[in-house]
């Protein structure tokens, strides 16, 4: 028994000393945390008037002055912290007016020299702080930081500094093929640090659509929702065709998206694509495109399996005038089972919609509509439809 | 009116008109004036004096409103920025040597937005030693005309109303602030601005319900409304411009379209 | 007697070296948690067309107190495209009017309901076009598991995240998850968060605006129990792939997978748990690789019940919830095709956590009826239960650590001591009485005893005023 309790006592003996260890630890964290934060704020008071100077005169022709005084590192690091809050906000002129006061402060020397640090925290605070300032003798010691290392959160930091700092294309497409290169597909997240950049969008996506690597490509594709960027249309074009299946998705969304004229065996070929995406994407365009000569086409796809290309084809073709919108319930009378739901269900929302209309054009569109609907279903009687529980089918793709 | 009153309101007119004189006649070229009010200290003419001779190596006058204690400083020769940084370190040099000092200063710079007249002079001594805030202010030609528009800020980050408020208070807006969209409504209800430029994501409500509540509110005019967000789903940008907004910005912004596009707002 | 002592004592050392070793996998990772959390860039994200769309699914039962104030707050988040979602659970107080009258929702006409789990029947969607974002389902009482159901099929974006009607998030934990998400997006399948006790802190404006520890004794317990769990425990899970529950208070799902496990269990607690077993479960079973992970910079405040007769009710849920999905899973338990889950995990909930009170019980039992034989031993009771306390206490103070080389949310050093002082005093009656509430649940599951139990609210508005005046 004593030997069993020896044991236990040189557990507790242990454990004693940790807690011990663990309290003296903690409480000097604490103070020394809680005093650091005491000297920010105080020298956040010390610097307010100077920080009122650099914004009232942000966008004055003449140079700013560096804060007066020597100063201490804790008060730099203060300093520089506002000026990089300040770069994050702005744009144009006060951009590179404060990244200017960041370099004649010193403040970039300092951390291209912390960048070669032997501590991992400083290389990295210091890698933050120069994409803030946007440093770019700083790119090629951050691709390295970030080809060096494996890829975890950290990672990203890293990519977002060198999308910001960069001044050369090539230098963020090695970045993206870094990041890419860990065979994960962060393709959204990559196109979100990718506009970070300061250089113009536009010919950097070019590149992209060009690049021999689908990931790159889909990069490109991804980054470029919300850009209006016409020169890439042709590149579209021939990434519709593209045998990746997700970059050629990305692409028809792209490409219908921007309300091209569509030839009709282009849409045939669309509508009967494998990929569900596709199929939607494109039974959604032709609504949009005014495409009454594509009705035949959409009443098929109201039979699909997925349910999003059967939810866009009924939206599309309500959206078709009364043609449209006859073939709609034409499908919802003699059509059966999903087709004839998607149908149904759509007719209910366009009947309820429109009845909400004020204006008179509406008004007359509306109760064209309304004369369909009426020969159908026949006069006063609500449209007969499942609504609650009633599921329209499994797809849960979306 | 007592004799004695008269005499020192005179005395005082005085000064101002002395001013006017000095500016125009001996430094027509360019000329930075401050007015420091700075209570306290019994020798602060000198005090002031000197350190400002010591950091700028040139000739600098300080003059005496004895009545309301509230010092003129001419720094001939300097620019706006170069008085405003003159300003920022004889305002800490105070704040250093005198005890419990709580230095107020305004300041301009001649031949420039305004004309020195005794009156403008005068209503930036009076802005020094009345105004609100401790932080050292520029006297703008809009202040001078004094018919400026109403802008609510609305954001959470203090950086960003800090700028903004500095900002629009330089083009002669008038400013208030708010951190939440529940208090914004309440300002806007109470003080009816005439535009109301905002943050779309905020504490307490945001976004468009927020645009709409503004739109409800009981005011006589509803006020024109701005969007400076981060927030740049196209989705909810349209949605913003259907629901009644006037602009949208993006963030990073450029401060000088932000100017352009407020001041179109104003037309 | 003594020889079986003597094997609990070891029991005892051995189940804590083993809390030490996951403590350490979770002191392994603080350096990168704590380095992504100051560095990564949410500013650019929260705006980004590129973040997937979330549907928030908030269950609600009887919460008329709270609801508003957390709808406030979901609403206010710091995120692109989401959706909240609230599920009324048939409530049998005025939940539901309370919601419609401050929102002015109407029902919608034509709802389209896509998903299509089993749930009880949903009688009306409520909707108004000026919060064109929130949704709620009012439906027959079902169960927290049955709401959740009801909310996926509603739901319409690819991304669920299910919180607690008595929680509120900080209005950067979505996007937090979200980053966590995107930078692996194919193979997380769930992303926990970190539940924190709100009590005590100043809630203004739907959010917490002052963190503080709680006054009262009981949410001050869970709040270092809560601690140690999050930041000692899952962590270091997390880190091997191996947590067996992500908290219903606040988690995020790929909805495609919840679907394919069928959805949540109803009909019985912890069906966070059972939903986080299921995924692994069928993750392995498919051999597709994938991750449940944690992401402790998501914040989530909590509501703790503040009675003896609510927080004891809660554990017996959990007692009960937890045996039943050992005994659900008893598949999985040392089957090495469930690889981290079957080997380690189960087999570690079984032994330390479901069986636990039973060891230290019986252990206690045998030394104290061998120190009654024979006084002149009472030095090996009491090396039992210093063992006990020391190995106990040594695990709150690690945890504490964590929290204050990461997120320091508790900034006075009077704080420090106040948690140090109840981590102490919580091995004084407290400890005592969870591993006495789990048995308890344990009877109750054998007695087929199902019931919730009362859960009484408070609403945030009073809780915010104690604090303040505090």
């Amino acid at each position: 028994m004593f030997s069993h309790l020896f044991v236990a006592y040189v557990f507790i003996y242990v454990c004693l000393g940790l807690i011990g260890l663990g309290i003296m630890l903690l409480v000097q964290m604490k103070i020394s945390h809680n005093r650091e934060q005491q000297r920010r704020e105080y020298y956040e008071q010390k610097h307010h008037d100077y920080f009122v100077y650099v914004q009232a005169h942000l966008g004055d022709d003449a140079e700013l002055k560096l804060p007066p005084g020597k100063l201490k590192p804790l008060e730099r690091s203060v300093i520089q912290d506002k000026f990089i809050e300040w770069i994050e906000q702005f744009k144009g002129d006060y951009r590179n007016r404060l990244i200017r006061l960041c370099r004649e402060a010193g403040f970039v020397e300092a951390d291209l020299k912390a960048l070669g640090s032997f501590r991992y925290g400083r290389r990295l605070a210091a890698a933050y702080r120069l994409g803030g300032m946007r440093a770019e003798e700083a790119v090629p010691g951050l691709l390295k930081m970030l080809q060096k290392g494996k890829y975890n959160s950290i990672s990203i930091i890293i990519a977002r500094s060198i999308a910001k700092a960069a001044n050369r294309p090539e230098d963020l497409l090695d970045m993206l093929r870094s990041l890419l290169s860990h065979g994960k597909p962060i393709h959204h997240l990559a196109a979100d640090i990718l506009l970070e950049t300061k250089l113009d969008a536009g010919s950097i996506l070019l590149k992209l659509l060009d690049d021999p690597d689908p990931g790159l490509v889909k990069v490109g594709l991804v980054a470029m929702w919300g850009q209006a960027v016409p020169e890439v249309m042709p590149v579209l074009g021939r990434l519709v065709g593209a045998k990746e299946k997700d970059v050629r998705a990305e692409a028809v969304k792209l490409y219908l998206s921007t309300n091209p004229a569509l030839k009709d065996e282009t849409i045939v070929q669309l509508m009967t694509d494998r990929d569900w995406e596709v199929r939607a994407e494109a039974a959604k365009a032709l609504g949009q495109l005014h495409a009454a000569g594509s009705i035949p086409l959409l009443v098929k796809a109201l039979q699909d399996a997925s349910w999003k290309v059967r939810h866009n084809s009924a939206e599309s073709l309500a959206a078709l005038g009364e043609a449209g919108f006859e073939a709609l319930c034409q499908a919802a009378v003699t059509g059966t089972g999903i087709q004839r739901e998607a149908a149904l269900h759509r007719i209910g929302l366009v009947m309820e919609a429109e009845q909400k209309h004020g204006a008179i054009e509406q008004m007359v569109a509306y109760n064209k509509k309304r004369l369909i609907h009426d020969r159908y279903f026949g006069v006063k009687q609500p449209v007969k439809r499942v609504t609650g529980v009633a599921a329209v089918g499994g797809d849960y793709t979306a | 009116m007592p004799e004695s009153l008269t005499l020192e309101r005179k005395q005082q007119e005085g000064l101002y008109h002395n001013l006017e004189e000095r500016l125009n006649k001996t430094f027509p070229e360019l000329c930075g004036v401050m007015f420091l009010y700075c209570p306290g200290p019994p020798q602060l003419e000198s005090l002031v004096s000197e350190f400002l001779r010591q950091e700028t190596g040139s000739d600098i006058e300080v003059l005496k409103d004895a009545s309301t204690s509230t010092l003129a400083v001419l720094l001939p020769g300097s620019t706006l920025n170069q008085a405003h940084y003159q300003a920022l370190l004889l305002k800490r040099h105070l704040e250093e040597t005198v005890p419990e000092a709580d230095p107020r200063i305004t300041l301009t710079v001649f031949p420039g937005q305004v004309d020195p007249t005794p009156g403008v002079l005068k209503q930036m001594a009076e802005s020094a030693r009345l105004g609100p805030s401790s932080d050292i202010h520029i006297f703008t030609k809009e202040e001078a005309a004094s018919e400026p528009g109403r802008i609510l800020i609305v954001d959470n980050d203090d950086t960003i109303r800090e700028f903004l408020t500095i900002r629009l208070n330089m083009q002669g807006y008038e400013t208030l602030e708010a951190l939440d969209g529940t208090s914004a409504l309440e300002l806007i209800e109470k003080w009816e601005p005439d535009l109301v430029l905002t943050e779309l994501n905020l504490y307490g409500i945001d976004g468009l319900p927020f645009i709409n509540q503004i739109q409800k509110l009981p005011v006589e005019n509803t006020p024109k409304i701005v969007v400076l967000t981060e927030q740049r789903v196209e989705r909810t940008i349209s949605q913003c411009f259907q629901h009644g907004v006037d602009d949208y910005i993006t963030k990073p912004f450029s401060p000088v379209e932000l100017d352009a596009r407020i001041h179109r707002c104003f037309q | 007697m003594l020889v079986y002592g003597t094997v609990a004592i070891y029991y005892v050392m051995f189940v804590n070296i083993l809390y030490f070793a996951i403590m350490g996998l979770s002191y392994r990772s603080i350096g990168t948690i704590a380095k992504r959390a100051k560095y990564s860039s949410y500013q650019t994200l929260s705006g980004s067309e590129l973040v997937p769309s979330v549907s928030l699914l908030v269950p609600a039962y009887n919460e008329e107190l709270t609801i508003i104030e957390n709808v406030y707050c979901l609403m206010t988040l710091n995120y692109p495209t989401y959706e909240v979602i609230v599920i009324n659970d048939g409530s049998s107080d005025d939940t539901l009017s309370v919601l419609i009258k401050e929102f002015k929702l109407e029902k919608m006409h034509n709802p389209e309901i896509r998903g299509t789990i089993e749930t009880q029947n949903v009688r009306g969607i409520y909707h108004n076009p000026d919060y064109p974002h929130l949704f709620i389902i009012d439906k027959e009482n079902g169960g927290k598991a049955d709401s959740l159901n009801a909310g996926i099929n509603f739901s319409h974006y690819p991304l669920i995240s299910s919180i607690d009607a008595d929680s509120l998030l900080e209005k950067d934990a979505l996007i937090r998850m979200a980053r966590m998400y995107m930078e692996n997006p194919e193979e997380t399948v769930a992303i926990g968060g970190d539940v924190r006790i709100a009590n005590g802190c100043l809630i203004e404006n739907g959010a917490v605006k002052r963190v503080s520890l709680p006054r009262k004794i009981w949410p001050m317990f869970q709040s270092i129990e809560y601690l140690k769990a999050f930041l000692g425990g899952r962590i270091g899970w997390s880190r091997m792939n191996g947590l067996i529950i992500v908290s219903g208070a606040f988690g995020l799902f790929r909805k495609d997978y919840v679907i394919a496990v069928g959805g949540y269990r109803g009909g019985y607690p912890g069906e966070d748990m059972n939903i986080i077993i299921k995924l692994h479960r069928y993750m392995l079973s498919h051999k597709i690789p994938y991750k449940v992970a944690f992401c402790p910079e998501a914040v989530c405040w909590t509501q703790a019940p503040d009675t003896y007769k609510i927080i004891s009710n809660q554990r017996m849920r959990w007692g009960r919830g937890n045996l039943k999905n050992m005994i659900e899973n008893r598949g999985m338990f040392l089957n090495p095709k469930y690889k981290i889950m079957g080997l380690i995990t189960i087999p570690y909930n079984v032994l330390f956590e479901t069986l636990n009170p039973y060891f230290r019980i019986t252990g206690l039992l045998a030394l104290a009826g061998y120190t009654l034989l024979d006084m002149t031993h009472w030095r090996i009771l009491l090396t039992f239960m210093l063992l006990n306390f020391l190995s106990g206490y040594l695990l709150s103070v690690g945890a504490v650590i964590l929290e204050e080389i990461a997120f320091r949310r508790y900034k006075k050093l009077s704080d420090l001591w106040k948690m140090l002082l109840f981590s102490a005093l919580k091995f004084v009656g407290y400890h005592q009485l969870g591993v006495l509430w789990r048995v308890q649940g344990h009877i109750q599951y054998l007695r087929k005893n199902n019931s919730w139990g009362t859960m009484t609210r408070q609403s945030w508005k009073e809780e915010s005023e104690t604090a303040s005046t505090a």
